[in-house]
């Protein structure tokens, strides 16, 4: 997460440091699959970071996943936030076509915002 | 005629078919008027003479002029013609039924229903509940009764009915609906037989009952022209034989007295087809309800899009692919799913004709639903092949993939939609729920943009002093109350920067960032150099994780500062590097280690650069400096937060709590440390708590709503959603 500029890395980061919790290792147990992140800093599929999020394993790291997902998902830096905040409907931005998804529908239902950490505010 | 044509010049005389600037034209029009005058001229006694329709027997010795358009021009009269007599009267919805069947019309079918409707029930909408006016239900009552006797096969038995005050357009209405759906009901009966049942309804109406078409007497000039039209230019419009329309048209209508039977034949299963289209589109919302979400909105958007585009009268565009695309999707027929395009289920038209009948037979409140059930059970099975033939040919190829990305319109329809209004015919609350979220991204998206978002009822508006009452009230802790105060002040005094800056640290306090961002924006336009304004403004950007914004302002911070002012890098620079910034502040420190401030944001730039652990010695430091700063309470927490130290932060929180009871930022966080471990049910009384306070705390309210889902309390996410504090403070006090 070192080193990008997106707002996600912030809120990837914190998830990271999440799963090691035992609020976190609840998460894996109860959801067990792996997603992959296409964050694009502004215009959908220009410049992505991609990141995986490996609720099998417990982990956040940088960079393409090294095998198949069980979903990919696309969006901008403030789609996605406002998902894990749970201020978008991921359904919604979906329609919208603020998402892109590959990958199995149903994996991709369980990418709700309660599955993310909620940042506190200074 | 012809002579008219020839002076004024129309497609052979002008040279580059430049007619209107032919002075002979002016002239031509002057002496013989506009077609609609000539009309009236050759409907005078003395012009029988002229052939009936003059216009294609005269046109006939042009054509051998070598090099002339006269063809073209003998296609296209007939239609110019019809076109004169839609422009010239209310003949419009008449005209308007002509529409070729293959050109999906969305509003005209629908318009007529709802006339009927509208005659019966008095109301606008079409599927509305029946007014009690006794009038209207006497009405109904006859109608039905009629209906009922005509499927039953039994003789109409007048009623004695009272005067019901019908205006004689409705009476109209009455007389040719009915006998368009007399002849749809008794399709197998005689002639004679129809017109006696419809007369002895239209009796006991005391509407004059002879049945009739419909313009017959009305509107004399288009009657002579019909008269006209069928009787001699029928073999010039099977010349046309492209528009296979025309020609069907033309054979079907020789009698005027049949129009009613034409148009019923014609145009009532394409009317009724697409008011089916409606309904099976909101029987397949009803029926996936609980399916898949995005189906159903996607039904819903496309829908809107196919009406949106139907209004588009190019023929070019109706056929295209994405039109029917568009249209497919709308009827569910197509679905989204992994990107990818399906079959929907509601395409099976073997299965669809059943569902149908039985989505008819479940409500059959309204006449209308009756006669699509009637309709249905008549054996209209011909249409019924025919409408499914028609919109399942053409399988789907991957050609209109190609249109639609070549249109690039994702993002623009995306807009477009959220433009445009929905829910008008869903009662699901999702489509609801979609709206709001629009309405409030944008104002979201204003406030992100710097934009202040002003309350609407101000009741301190007019106070004498707004700024004294709103110090007086942040003071007291009453965060919302102060808001408006300050908020009165401000519109009275836009450049009281204190102003400003009080409301953007109440807001602050309050868990609104965005709008303590414009508000400091603004409290920073009257004074930039104000050290507060930009902490605060540092801390908020941070907040939203706006890393690069929030560097810029603390480190303007240092700028700006009396002391440390010098410290800063001789060229000035508007993104200054985080780790620069970082040592900047430590030599600040060095210098001064007493300063609380200097730590601080040491605090919020080591939160910014994720290094949670020297952000929480400064904090640390700090406090000890400045103990009573429930603000630095508050930050200690919120770093340990999001370092995932959560019980630690729950005691800085605590700390915050007891300096400043009212300070919902700190109520809102603690909701969150409680939520990141997994204490949900806990979580959810400190939330309540923080919008019970501050009911505008939107990030809070989106907190409880999922913690409600984790806490396996979905009971209260409607009192959540509808933002029921009365009910959330009595089912989680705190």
């Amino acid at each position: 997460m070192d080193g990008s500029s997106l707002k996600s890395a912030q809120l990837l980061e914190q998830m990271r440091l999440h799963l090691a919790t035992g609020a976190g290792k609840e998460l894996t147990k109860k959801v067990g699959l792996v997603y992959q992140l296409n964050i694009a800093p502004k215009k959908l599929g220009v410049d992505e970071e991609i990141f995986v999020v490996d609720l099998k394993k417990g982990e956040v790291t940088k960079g393409p996943y090294q095998g198949k997902p069980d979903a990919t998902f696309s969006f901008t830096d403030n789609d996605f936030l406002g998902i894990a905040t749970g201020k978008t409907n991921p359904q919604i931005a979906f329609i919208r076509g603020a998402i892109k998804i590959k990958g199995s529908i149903s994996a991709a239902q369980k990418f709700t915002p309660d599955i993310f950490p909620k940042p506190a505010k200074l | 005629m012809a002579m008219r044509h020839l002076i004024t010049g129309q497609n052979n005389c002008a040279p580059d078919g430049a007619s209107s600037s032919n002075p002979l034209n002016a002239l031509a029009n002057a002496v013989l008027g506009q077609s609609s005058k000539a009309q009236s001229i050759k409907e005078l006694p003395g012009s029988v003479s002229v052939p009936s329709t003059s216009d294609f027997g005269a046109a006939g010795p042009l054509s051998t002029i070598p090099g002339s358009e006269n063809e073209f021009k003998q296609d296209q009269r007939p239609l110019a013609r019809g076109a004169d007599f839609i422009r010239g009267g209310p003949a419009n919805d008449w005209i308007e039924s002509f529409r070729p069947p293959g050109v999906p019309e969305f509003g005209g079918p629908e318009e007529r229903f709802a006339e009927f409707d509208q005659i019966y029930n008095n109301t606008g909408t079409t599927f509305g509940p029946p007014l009690d006016g006794p009038p209207q239900r006497v009405l109904s009552g006859v109608l039905h009764s009629f209906l009922a006797s005509g499927r039953a096969g039994v003789p109409f038995q007048p009623v004695p009915v009272p005067a019901l005050g019908l205006s004689e357009s409705d009476k109209q209405c009455i007389r040719d609906r009915s006998c368009i759906m007399a002849r749809h009901i008794l399709a197998d009966q005689p002639e004679e037989y129809i017109q006696a049942q419809v007369n002895t309804l239209l009796h006991s109406l005391d509407i004059d009952n002879r049945m009739r078409g419909p313009m017959h007497g009305r509107y004399p000039e288009l009657e002579e022209y019909w008269n006209q039209s069928q009787s001699s230019t029928g073999p010039a419009m099977m010349r046309n034989a492209a528009d296979k329309w025309i020609t069907e048209f033309g054979k079907q209508n020789n009698n005027p007295e049949n129009w009613a039977n034409s148009f019923e034949q014609q145009y009532g299963p394409n009317g009724w087809a697409s008011e089916f289209e409606q309904h099976q589109s909101q029987m397949a919302m009803g029926q996936m309800g609980g399916a898949n979400m995005a189906n159903l909105a996607a039904m819903e958007q496309s829908r809107m899009l196919a009406q949106t585009l139907a209004s588009n009268n190019d023929p070019k565009f109706q056929n295209s692919k994405f039109f029917q695309f568009v249209s497919k999707m709308s009827r569910g027929e197509l679905i989204i799913e992994d990107n990818q395009v399906k079959q929907g289920s509601a395409s099976q038209s073997s299965g669809w004709a059943d569902e149908f009948q039985t989505q008819y037979n479940a409500n059959a409140n309204s006449w209308a639903d009756q006669f699509a059930h009637e309709e249905l059970s008549q054996g209209a099975d011909k249409w019924v092949s025919e409408f499914s033939s028609e919109h399942n040919q053409g399988a789907l190829n991957d050609n209109w993939v190609d249109e639609f990305s070549k249109l690039n319109v994702t993002d623009e329809w995306a807009e477009e939609f959220s433009g445009g209004g929905f829910g008008e015919s869903s009662a699901d609350p999702w489509v609801d729920e979609f709206q709001e979220q629009l309405s409030s991204s944008k104002q979201n998206s204003g406030a992100s943009r710097g934009v202040y978002v002003f309350s609407e009822m101000n009741p301190y508006v007019g106070h004498p002093n707004p700024m004294q009452e709103g110090q007086e009230l942040f003071r007291k802790g009453l965060l919302s109350e102060a808001v408006l105060a300050l908020e009165a002040e401000v519109l009275k005094n836009p450049d009281n920067s204190e102003g400003w800056r009080l409301l953007g640290v109440t807001h602050a306090e309050n868990d609104d960032d965005q709008q303590a961002i414009a508000a400091m924006m603004r409290a920073q336009e009257a004074n930039p150099t104000n050290l507060e304004v930009l902490l605060a403004l540092g801390v908020s950007h941070t907040n939203e994780l706006e890393q690069g914004e929030a560097l810029r302002y603390l480190y303007r911070w240092l700028q700006n500062h009396p002391k440390y002012g010098g410290l800063a890098l001789p060229q000035s620079t508007d993104s200054p590097y985080g780790p620069d910034v970082i040592r900047l502040f430590n030599d600040a420190a060095q210098m001064s280690p007493e300063d609380a401030d200097v730590h601080i944001v040491l605090g919020v730039l080591y939160n910014l650069s994720r290094e949670y652990d020297k952000a929480i010695a400064s904090f640390k430091t700090a406090l000890q400096l400045k103990p009573q700063d429930y603000s630095l309470w508050n930050k200690l927490g919120a770093t340990q937060a999001n370092s995932i130290q959560s019980a630690d932060a729950i005691l800085a929180y605590q700390q915050a709590l007891d300096l400043k009871p009212n300070y919902v930022r700190a109520w809102a966080n603690m909701g969150i440390s409680y939520a990141n471990q997994g204490l949900y049910e806990d979580s959810i009384r400190y939330y309540v708590r923080a919008v019970s306070m501050n009911p505008k705390a939107d990030n809070a309210w989106q907190y409880l709503r999922i913690s409600l889902g984790n806490a396996s309390r979905a009971d209260m996410i409607a009192a959540c959603d509808a933002r029921n504090l009365d009910a959330l403070q009595k089912e989680f006090p705190l």
